[in-house]
């Protein structure tokens, strides 16, 4: 029995620090109508802060703490101004979901650089001795911690419900060009609710790192449990969040203490996926009702940028023959492998573009079916010792299957909702990469994959594979360059600018919606296979959720949409580190950046930028349609 | 007084207005008529700051404003009852009404009373709800509601961009009688409306807009009395006396009998 409350006392505490990150969650999307997934990069950069002020500097804890929270809240609004502000002034919703996700690997980055990887633990505010209740003892930081919480949960609730402030940043969510007339100024309250959730995060990270030590990339695992507790409790609803908060934090305890501490998240992942199937609004679904069916929103939409007819030709032969003559360059091996990489990683993103690019579905699992393929194909030609093709093969279906599977959860679901539920399928392929420890070696990953064959000739040299690589692409490029000029990509972009227009036309939405995420799963499963037989290893973390977030960056630097900008995108971020071993440290924080930065400054990406020059080159005096084609869709 | 001068705005690579010259003087309606997408709502907007304009100039008693932000205008006295009532539906009515008086954060508490009472007075339906979301109201007690919050700014010119649109017919001369009503208070009323013949019958003078042009000004009598805009607005024959649109008329009028529209 006294067991069993233990576990509960570390559920709620756990689960308080949960609920913390989905009140910053819920207060940012009441305001701005955007989910914030840096949300939990606070956590750390304030615990991070504390860290240095109160043990290297060895000052006061009081004192290190309220600076600890400003120094954040600070950077809060440094970064809210500079990016996420504009960003919600001038993109759709969804690219501003997903240049959140820039910023949480930004922050990630930031703390790699600062911090280094090491896991910090900071001292508890009042002594290690516990406080013995009957048979129960309570860490003192429980304490604190749960009392915080308390506190910072009756501040908002007193800022928002009782003062002309909290009237001003409900009106923002309700009405913001009402708000506007009415004098409020809706940049600054934005910024105030960033503002204020990063000061959230920060004091929740210090007040929880005496008792779970923190790391550069903690951030992510806070905002995935926050926001999976947001999911729970419902989108904007404060007393969801914490209710949410809280039920994550104890079933977690219990599921780790009764079931087993590698399955923890799988249930709770189950439990959030069950959630959007059965009740996607949450269990307290509040705030205002968004449209949530149009990638474009009422924004003016991004342009979609093509090479026509001569000049892709020309663009496409050119950039095979440099390709095809590489190997022949006399180039150190590590470039050549990671050429190798990179074109493997295109193919995946050749997917997402498919399905984000052509069909504006945001998908923030990509990794996931990497993992599905990548293990599938290993483990049938390791264990089983299939041939290699055959394992390639099976390991695609398998991961259609599983996108029809996790059509199911999604045919319902839009806009944000699709896109959390993406995350969460990535997020439970990790958490059963990690835990299935017979099939997939767990942590430590599965060893001993053959190089990859077809018949008896084996790609078993970097050049044979970065041929193999550079061929299937080329192949997949031409393909889907086909397929988008057909009806069916037609189709796609249709869905993409408005679903209700789309569907109106005849077009099967759910159908295309199905038929892209399945396109787009086959191609990650074939990448992660090839991965896997690359490398003769693979473990969790080669494919896990951050990995979806740098393809991500991949495909929005290169250029949405555009097919072959996914494979500029995919070699400045593998190349570049590997050209330039300095920069290897900062890469986290590079490709944060670069996503953000892409978005907000060159939303047409690389590829794109680069088919704009090429058309002005060639067709001055000539109308714009003549070379590229530019689309805008929306007003 | 509100006076625009030589005002010209447009988004992108359109320009919606083109030399626009009009003024509202303390007390007086004013009629803005003209069809879907002549520029009525572009002018609103401009005029409220929320699109700066592309050139001339927008004095409010002598001062400039244009080019000022949404906040700017309505500290300076200039509020718009945006088209389509955009009442914060989530929030009660009360914190509606008091959000129209955000930017007299200096108000005591007692002064909020008294102003909301004083907003309120020409739609007392209003009061005893106020604790009700406002998402309860119907589309003709929002419509008032927009206008209440609109008066909590302590306006010096009030603009009502489209305050009939989606009313039923009986609601629509309900609204324009206390949009007629609202003349006593010494507020300069500009009143953008595509239903001309009511707007001008309560309206002093009234400006036509055209393809983002003013193609007609004078007094509202004048202009229901200009056979052009009768025959462009108001839906009647092409000349009076003609036997074959006397019919019409009378077929007009009938039609007009049985749908319930005044």
């Amino acid at each position: 029995m006294s067991s069993f409350i233990q576990i509960l006392i570390g559920g709620l505490l756990q689960g308080g620090v949960f609920a913390a990150v989905a009140l910053g969650f819920s207060l940012v999307y009441r305001v701005t109508g955007v989910i914030n997934l840096s949300q939990g990069a606070f956590c750390v950069l304030g615990a991070m802060a504390m860290y240095y002020f109160e043990v290297a500097f060895h000052w006061p804890t009081a004192l290190a703490a309220v600076l600890s929270v400003l120094s954040v809240a600070a950077f809060g609004v440094a970064v809210g101004a500079a990016t996420f502000v504009p960003a919600v002034a001038r993109l759709p919703v969804s690219s501003t979901l997903v240049l959140t996700a820039g910023l949480l690997t930004f922050f990630e980055g930031v703390a790699l650089i600062v911090w280094g990887n090491q896991p910090y633990a900071l001292p508890p505010f009042s002594g290690q001795a516990p406080v013995a209740v009957g048979p129960l003892r309570i860490p003192t930081q429980g304490l604190w911690l749960a009392g915080g919480i308390a506190a910072m949960i009756a501040a908002l609730w007193l800022l928002v419900n009782r003062t002309a402030l909290g009237r001003a940043l409900q009106a923002c969510a309700d009405n913001a060009m009402a708000a506007r007339l009415m004098g409020i100024d809706t940049r600054r309250m934005m910024l105030l609710s960033f503002t204020l959730a990063a000061a959230i995060g920060a004091t929740s990270g210090l007040l929880v790192a005496p008792i779970t030590s923190l790391q550069f990339d903690s951030g992510g695992f806070f905002t995935t449990s926050g926001f999976i507790a947001v999911a729970i409790g419902g989108m904007g609803s404060f007393a969801g969040s914490i209710v949410g908060g809280l039920v994550l934090g104890i079933a977690e305890q219990f599921a780790a203490y009764y079931v087993s501490s590698l399955f923890a998240n799988t249930l709770a992942l189950l439990l959030l996926m069950f959630m959007l199937l059965w009740r996607p609004q949450g269990l307290f679904a509040s705030g205002p009702v968004r449209r949530l069916d149009v990638r474009a929103d009422s924004l003016v939409h991004r342009a979609l940028v093509r090479l026509s007819g001569r000049r892709a030709l020309a663009v496409g032969v050119t950039l095979l023959i440099v390709l095809v003559a590489i190997p022949q360059l006399p180039l150190p091996n590590d470039v050549l492998s990671s050429l190798t990489i990179s074109l493997i990683l295109f193919i995946a993103v050749l997917g997402l573009d498919v399905l984000m690019g052509w069909t504006g579905q945001v998908s923030l699992g990509q990794a996931g079916f990497m993992a599905v393929g990548g293990y599938a194909a290993a483990i049938l030609s390791t264990t089983y010792e299939w041939p290699p093709l055959a394992g390639v093969l099976a390991a695609m279906a398998i991961s259609v299957v599983c996108a029809l599977a996790l059509s199911m959860v999604t045919g319902r679901l839009r806009g944000h909702y699709l896109a959390l539920a993406t995350l969460t399928f990535g997020l439970l392929i990790d958490s059963l990469t990690v835990g299935l420890v017979d099939l997939t070696g767990g942590p430590s990953g599965l060893v001993g994959i053959p190089s990859f064959a077809v018949g008896a000739f084996e790609f078993d040299t970097t050049e044979r594979m970065f041929y193999l690589a550079l061929g299937l692409s080329a192949v997949l490029v031409l393909l889907l360059e086909g397929g988008m000029r057909s009806q069916f990509g037609r189709a796609l972009q249709a869905v993409r600018s408005d679903q209700l227009a789309a569907a109106a036309l005849g077009v099967n939405v759910g159908w295309i919606k199905v038929s892209a995420l399945c396109i787009s799963a086959a191609l990650a499963s074939l990448a992660g296979s090839l991965y896997a037989f690359n490398f003769h290893f693979l473990s969790p973390e080669m494919v896990a959720t951050p990995r979806s977030f740098e393809m991500i960056a991949m495909l929005v630097l290169g250029g949405e949409g555009t097919l072959l900008g996914g494979l500029f995108g995919a070699l400045v971020l593998t190349l570049l580190p590997t050209l330039v071993q300095s920069l290897a440290l900062y890469k986290t924080a590079t490709t944060g950046a670069l996503l953000v930065a892409t978005f907000l400054f060159m939303p047409e990406g690389l590829f794109g930028r680069f088919a704009i020059w090429l058309s002005r080159l060639g067709g001055a005096g000539r109308t714009r349609s003549s070379g590229a084609a530019i689309e805008t869709t929306a007003q | 007084m509100l006076e625009v001068r030589k005002l010209s705005a447009g988004y992108g690579n359109d320009i919606v207005l083109r030399d626009v010259d009009l003024t509202v003087a303390p007390g007086e309606i004013v009629a803005l008529i003209g069809a879907n997408g002549a520029g009525k709502s572009t002018l609103v907007k401009c005029l409220s700051g929320l699109l700066p304009p592309r050139g001339g100039t927008i004095t409010l008693d002598g001062e400039r404003i244009d080019g000022l932000s949404a906040r700017a205008c309505v500290l300076r006295g200039v509020c718009l009852v945006p088209e389509g009532r955009q009442t914060f539906g989530g929030l009660t009515i009360d914190a509606n009404l008091r959000l129209g008086a955000y930017v007299h954060s200096q108000l005591d508490e007692a002064s909020v009373q008294n102003l909301i009472d004083e907003s309120c007075r020409p739609f007392p339906a209003l009061l005893p709800r106020r604790d009700e979301p406002c998402a309860n109201l119907s589309g003709g007690q929002q419509q008032m509601l927009a206008v209440a919050r609109g008066l909590m700014s302590k306006p010096k010119a009030l603009m009502l961009d489209e305050p009939s649109l989606g009313l039923a017919p009986a609601l629509v001369s309900e609204i324009f009688r206390l949009i007629a009503d609202l003349r006593g208070r010494g507020l300069a009323i500009l009143l953008s409306e595509q239903n001309a013949r009511q707007s001008l019958a309560i309206s002093d003078r009234a400006y036509v807009i055209e393809n983002g042009r003013i193609v007609a000004c004078g007094t509202s009598k004048d202009i229901l009395a200009s056979s052009d805009v009768a025959e462009k607005y108001l839906g009647v024959g092409h000349k009076i006396g003609d036997p074959k649109s006397a019919k019409q008329t009378i077929m007009t009028a009938r039609l007009r009998k049985i749908m319930g529209v005044p």
